[in-house]
C-alpha cells in the first residue's frame, strides 16, 4: 500500500474504489446483519425495526462516503469544535432532556431525537487524538499533559453518568483512556489508577443506583431472582445456549418470537442471532468484529501522524469494549449495563456514529501523508 | 509534517498491547460460545423448550354413576366459571375492584377470594365466580375488558339428579385436602370424591388425566395448542341400588331417624341401603357455608352418619333367632319343649320381666319367636350359655365389619367372658347372659349387620359380604355357616309365623304379593332403665316420653317366605315398639320390592294352603 493520498480531481468526489475496502465491506455487512436480524425478531417483518434499520445503514453509508472525502486537514481542524459541539449538547440534555425510562439521554431537537452521548465518543476520541497530536512526547507524563485530557474524559463522563447513564458513562471513560494510553502515559499512572479503582468500589457501591446495585448482584448469581432481574441473564443465556451448533433458523427461535428475550432488539440482539443462527453464525459474527478491529489496528500501524493512528486505534479500541462488553453482559460472564452491539443492535445514533467513525477512518487511510500543522 | 520514528516504537507496542488483551477477551467470548452453544447446548435447549411449552394435565371426565337399572345417581354438567391465575395479574387490587364491579361481587365474596388466593400457590387458578348461567357467562365474556390472568373457564361439575335419597352411598366431591393427596396420590383438578362411592371408588371414577402441550409466550399467554390428550373417561359404575325402591324408602323414613337395608340375600347386592335423615349432596359438593355445615354437624339426628353401616343399635328381640339356634346346636332344648311364661323370671334376686306383663303361657320355640316371648330366651339363655351365643353371633359376623366395600363401617360389639374381663375388669355375671339373650345389654350391631344375618337365616347358612356396587360374575364371597336345615327351617317357621299369624309381633305387617308373604321378626330395644315403681305404676308409654327416651324400633325380615330372595332390616331409633313402626315400614318396602320383582302370576289357592299347613 502507497503513502500516496489517494484522491479524485479537485472539486471531485473520491472514488469508493479508492477507499480501504474490507473495512468498509465488513462495517457494511455487520449492518446488513443488523437487518437480518431484526428483520427476524419481528417474526420475519420489516415492520417494526429491520426497515429503518436499513434506511438508517443507508444514510450511514452516505455519512461514511462524505466523511471519506474530507481532507484530513478539515477533520484536524474540526476536532475540537465537533468536541465542544457535542458538549453543549450533552449540557442542554441535562437542562431539557427528555426523560426515557428515567434517564435524560435523548435530546428532542423537534424533527429528530438524538443522544449526545453517543456522538460524544467520537468526538472525544478525536478531539484527544487532536490534543496528543500538538502534545510534545516529553508533557504526555506530565502534570499538565495528564490533567487536560482527563478533564476532557473526565467532565462529559459525570454528565452522562448524571443523566443516569452508567453504562454509555463507563464506556466513554474507558474509550478516552483507551486513547490515553496509546498515547504513551506512563504505565505507572495505569497501574496506579487501577488500584484506586479497585479501592474506590465500595465507595463507588453507595453511590450505584438501586437497580445498578442489583444488576450487579444479579450478575453474580443471576438465580437470585429469576423472574427479575435475573431474568433477562437466564433467558439469553437459554436462547443462545438452546441454538446448538447451527441455530434453529432464521425467525424460529422460539426464545425471542415467543419474547422470554428482553431488549431483543436492542442490547440483547445478539442473543436472538445466537439462538437462530448458532454456534457457526455467532463465531463468524465474533470473528467478523475481531477482524474489523484488527484491521483498524493496522492502519493505525501504518498512520504516520499521532492525530491519525490515535483516532483510529482510539476508535477500534472503544468499537472493540463495546463489542466485549455487550456479548460478555449478554453471554451472562458481565452485569448487565446497556451497551448496544454496535452495527447490530436497533438505535439510530449508534449505528450513525459508527458509521461516521468508519468515514473518518477511511479518509484518515486515504491520507497518510497529508500536512497538519503541529 | 513531523515524524517521531522513537515514539512510532512506543505507540505500536502499545498497539499491540492492546491488541493483545482484545484477542484474550475475544478468545473468552469464543470460549463461552462454545461452552453455552456445544458443551451445554442440550441443557439450554430442554430450558428453551420448557420456556415455550406449557404442560398441563387435565382432568378426565369423571365416570357416571348409575343404579342398577342404569338410572343416574351423579352425573357431570357443564360449569361456566370466571377464574383468576393470581401470578398473571399484575395488580391484584386493581383487578379485583374491576372484577367486583363488572360482576357484582359483594364484599364478602371479594374478601373470600382474596383469602383463596393469599392461600393458594400463586399459579393455581382460584375460582372468582362459578356455576354461571350461559347467559350470563356469555355476557361477562363480552363484558370483562381484557384483564391479564383472569380468564373464563369451562370446567366439569358434579350434579346429583336424585340428592337426597342416594346421599350417603354417593357421596360427595369436593375440594382436594393434604390428606386426599396423601390417599389417592396426585389429583388433577381440583375435586376429589369426598365420601361415599366417590370417596371409595376414586381410582376408577376418576380416570386417566390428559395433557395438553401449549405454546406459550413470556407472559404465559396460550400462542398456539401442540398436542392434546384428552385422557380417558373414568369409568361408570353401577350400583347394585335400585333407585325407585330407595326413593321410595327415603320417603317411607321421612319424619323418622334410623335405617333399611334391603340385600340380595344370595349376592349380598344391596338393592336399598337407606339411612334417614339424608342431606342435599348438590349442596355439599357445591359447598356450604360453615353455619350450614354447622348445622348439619350439630343435629341431633346426624343427618351425616351413613347409620346403616355406622349407626351401633342392640339388636333386641331380632337377636333371638340367634340363641335358638345355639341352643338347637348343642341338642341343649328340643323345638317342641315347653316353657311356660308368667310375665317375670326371677334369677338371683332379680326380676326379669318379659315384654307382655300377663305373660304368655306355655311356649314351645316357633311360639317364642312368632311372639317374641322374652321368658322363654331368659330360661334358653341360662341353658346355652355366653360362650356359646357368643360363638354363634361371631358366626353370623357380629362383632366384625361386613366387609361391604365402602369405607367407615362400624363392627359392633359382641360380649362374652374374655370381653369382659378385657373392657369392664371383672367376671361375666349370668344375668347378663340372660339379657344378652334378647338382644340387649352389651350388644351392639349395625343395621347392615343385621340385614346380613337375616339374609343367612333365609339362604341357608351362608355368610354373604354385601357390596354396593354391582357384581358383574356369580362371584359373591360366602362363609359357609355350617348349619343344620332343620334348625333353620325352625327359625324359619318361627319369623314366618311373626309376621303371618295373628298371634304374631308383627301380624299387622304381614303382606301377599303374588304368593309371596314375608318372613321377620320385630325388636324393641329399652334405652331407659324402667324402674321398679315404674313397673307398679304401669310403665309409661313412648309417645308420652321424650325422643331420645324412647324404645328403639327394629325389624328384620325377608320375602318370598317360601322362595328367599330378599332380607331386609329397619332400624328406628326412638321409633317405639318394632311391631308398631319398622314393620310396618319393612312391609311398605317389601311391597314395592315384589312388585316390581315378581311378576309371576298369582298362585293357586291350594298352593298357598299347602305352604299354609306346612309352615
Amino acid at each position: 500500500m502507497s503513502y500516496q493520498a489517494r484522491s479524485g480531481r479537485l472539486g471531485q468526489l473520491v472514488s469508493l474504489n479508492l477507499l480501504h475496502a474490507p473495512l468498509m465491506v465488513i462495517s457494511i455487512l455487520l449492518g446488513l446483519v443488523g437487518v437480518m436480524v431484526l428483520y427476524s425478531v419481528a417474526g420475519g417483518d420489516f415492520a417494526p425495526w429491520a426497515w429503518r434499520h436499513a434506511v438508517r445503514l443507508a444514510v450511514g453509508f452516505l455519512l461514511m462516503y462524505a466523511i471519506a472525502n474530507l481532507d484530513l486537514r478539515t477533520l484536524f481542524n474540526l476536532a475540537y469544535p465537533i468536541f465542544g459541539g457535542i458538549f453543549l449538547l450533552l449540557v442542554a440534555v441535562e437542562v431539557f432532556g427528555d426523560t426515557n425510562m428515567g434517564a435524560q439521554r435523548w435530546l428532542d431537537l423537534g424533527f429528530v431525537t438524538i443522544q449526545p452521548s453517543e456522538f460524544m465518543r467520537f468526538a472525544l476520541i478525536m478531539a484527544l487524538a487532536r490534543y496528543y497530536h500538538t502534545l510534545h512526547r516529553d508533557d504526555v507524563s506530565q502534570p499538565f499533559g495528564l490533567l487536560v485530557p482527563l478533564a476532557m474524559i473526565g467532565v462529559p463522563s459525570l454528565l452522562v453518568l448524571g443523566q443516569p447513564d452508567l453504562g454509555t458513562a463507563l464506556m466513554l471513560a474507558a474509550s478516552g483512556l483507551g486513547v490515553v494510553f496509546l498515547a504513551g502515559v506512563s504505565m505507572r499512572y495505569f497501574i496506579g489508577g487501577i488500584i484506586a479503582a479497585v479501592a474506590a468500589v465500595p465507595v463507588g457501591w453507595n453511590y450505584l443506583r438501586d437497580y445498578q446495585k442489583e444488576r450487579v448482584l444479579v450478575f453474580l448469581d443471576p438465580e437470585r431472582d429469576p423472574l427479575g432481574a435475573g431474568y433477562h441473564i437466564i433467558q439469553s443465556k437459554i436462547g443462545i445456549g438452546s441454538g446448538g451448533l447451527f441455530g434453529k433458523g432464521l425467525a424460529q427461535g422460539t426464545q425471542s418470537q415467543l419474547k422470554f428475550l428482553p431488549e431483543r432488539h436492542t442490547d440483547f440482539v445478539f442473543a436472538i442471532y445466537a439462538e437462530e443462527l448458532g454456534f457457526v453464525g455467532s463465531f463468524l459474527l465474533i470473528f467478523m468484529f475481531a477482524l474489523l478491529i484488527f484491521l483498524m489496528f493496522s492502519i493505525a500501524n501504518q498512520m504516520r501522524h499521532r492525530f491519525s493512528q490515535l483516532m483510529i486505534a482510539g476508535f477500534g479500541f472503544a468499537l472493540s469494549i463495546y463489542v466485549i462488553v455487550n456479548l460478555a453482559m449478554v453471554m451472562g460472564l458481565a452485569p448487565v449495563v446497556g451497551v448496544p452491539l454496535p452495527f447490530i443492535s436497533y438505535g439510530g445514533t449508534s449505528l450513525l456514529t459508527f458509521m461516521a467513525g468508519i468515514g473518518v477512518i477511511l479518509a484518515m487511510e486515504r491520507q497518510p501523508l497529508a500536512d497538519l500543522p503541529k | 509534517m513531523a515524524l517521531y520514528d522513537t515514539e512510532e516504537q512506543g505507540f505500536s507496542r502499545r498497539l499491540v498491547l492492546l491488541g493483545s488483551l482484545q484477542a484474550g477477551l475475544f478468545t473468552v467470548l469464543a470460549g463461552r460460545l462454545q461452552f453455552l452453544q456445544i458443551a451445554r447446548s442440550d441443557v439450554y435447549a430442554t430450558l428453551a423448550e420448557a420456556n415455550r411449552v406449557n404442560i398441563s394435565q387435565i382432568s378426565a371426565i369423571r365416570g357416571r354413576i348409575t343404579d342398577r337399572n342404569g338410572k343416574l345417581l351423579a352425573d357431570n354438567d357443564r360449569n361456566f366459571q370466571i377464574r383468576m391465575v393470581p401470578e398473571r395479574v399484575a395488580d391484584i387490587d386493581a383487578t379485583l375492584r374491576d372484577l367486583a364491579h363488572i360482576l357484582k361481587l359483594s364484599p364478602a365474596e371479594v374478601f373470600n377470594i382474596r383469602r383463596k388466593i393469599a392461600r393458594g400457590p400463586s399459579f393455581k387458578p382460584v375460582v372468582i365466580l362459578e356455576d354461571l348461567s350461559w347467559d350470563d357467562f356469555s355476557r361477562f365474556n363480552l363484558d370483562l375488558p381484557y384483564l391479564s390472568g383472569v380468564e373464563p373457564v369451562v370446567g366439569q361439575k358434579r350434579v346429583y339428579p336424585d340428592a337426597h335419597s342416594v346421599a350417603h352411598l354417593v357421596g360427595f366431591v369436593g375440594a382436594k385436602t393434604r390428606e386426599d393427596l396423601q390417599r389417592v396420590g396426585r389429583i388433577v383438578g381440583d375435586n376429589v370424591g369426598r365420601s361415599g362411592v366417590e370417596r371409595d371408588y376414586e381410582n376408577d371414577l376418576r380416570g386417566t388425566p390428559g395433557v395438553r402441550h401449549v405454546e406459550v409466550n413470556a407472559v404465559g399467554r396460550t400462542v398456539r395448542e401442540l398436542q392434546s390428550d384428552p385422557g380417558e373417561k373414568g369409568r361408570d359404575l353401577s350400583l347394585s341400588i335400585d333407585l325407585d325402591l330407595q326413593k321410595y324408602a327415603n320417603e317411607r323414613l321421612k319424619g323418622h331417624s334410623g335405617s333399611v337395608v334391603v340385600m340380595d340375600i344370595h349376592s349380598g347386592e344391596l338393592v336399598s341401603m337407606v339411612s334417614a335423615p339424608s342431606f342435599d349432596l348438590n349442596m355439599l359438593s357445591r359447598g356450604i357455608d360453615v353455619t350450614e355445615w354447622e348445622k348439619l354437624v350439630d343435629h341431633e339426628r346426624k343427618p351425616l352418619v351413613n347409620k346403616s353401616m355406622r349407626g351401633l343399635y342392640a339388636p333386641g328381640s331380632t337377636f333371638k333367632m340367634l340363641v335358638a339356634l345355639a341352643a338347637l346346636e348343642d341338642k341343649l332344648i328340643e323345638p317342641d319343649e315347653r316353657i311356660d311364661c308368667t310375665g317375670v323370671f326371677g334369677f338371683a334376686n332379680e326380676e326379669f320381666h318379659c315384654w307382655r306383663s300377663e305373660g304368655h303361657g306355655e311356649m314351645n320355640m316357633v311360639d317364642a319367636l312368632e311372639r317374641s316371648c322374652d321368658t322363654y330366651f331368659y330360661h334358653l339363655a341360662l341353658r346355652v350359655g355366653i360362650n356359646r351365643i357368643e360363638a354363634m353371633a361371631k358366626r353370623f359376623g357380629f362383632g366384625e365389619v361386613t366387609g361391604i366395600d365402602l369405607d367407615g363401617e362400624k363392627g359392633g360389639t359382641v360380649p362374652g367372658r374374655d370381653w369382659k374381663r378385657a373392657n369392664y375388669d371383672s367376671g361375666w355375671r349370668s344375668g347378663e347372659t340372660i339379657i344378652t339373650a334378647i338382644g340387649q345389654g352389651y350388644l351392639l350391631t349395625t343395621p347392615l349387620q343385621l340385614a346380613v344375618m337375616t339374609a343367612s337365616l333365609a339362604n341357608g347358612g351362608k355368610l354373604v359380604t354385601p357390596r354396593i356396587t354391582r357384581i358383574t360374575e356369580a362371584e359373591a364371597p360366602a362363609t359357609e355357616l355350617a348349619l343344620k336345615p332343620e334348625h333353620l327351617a325352625v327359625v324359619q317357621r318361627g319369623m314366618y309365623r311373626a309376621v303371618n299369624r295373628p298371634d304374631g309381633t308383627a301380624y299387622g305387617s304381614s303382606l301377599l304379593i303374588n304368593g309371596a308373604r314375608m318372613s321377620g321378626k320385630t325388636g324393641t330395644v329399652q334405652v331407659r332403665r324402667i324402674s321398679k315403681d315404674e313397673r307398679l305404676n304401669g310403665v309409661i308409654p313412648n309417645s308420652k316420653l321424650d325422643w331420645h327416651l324412647r324404645d328403639h324400633s327394629l325389624f328384620v325380615g325377608y320375602v318370598p317366605h317360601n322362595k328367599p330372595r330378599y332380607a331386609v332390616s329397619v332400624v328406628i331409633e326412638h321409633g317405639g315398639g318394632g311391631a308398631q313402626v319398622a314393620a310396618p315400614i319393612a312391609r311398605d318396602i317389601m311391597v314395592q320390592l315384589l312388585r316390581k320383582t315378581q311378576a309371576e302370576p298369582e298362585r293357586e289357592l291350594a298352593a298357598e294352603q299347602a305352604d299354609e299347613a306346612r309352615l
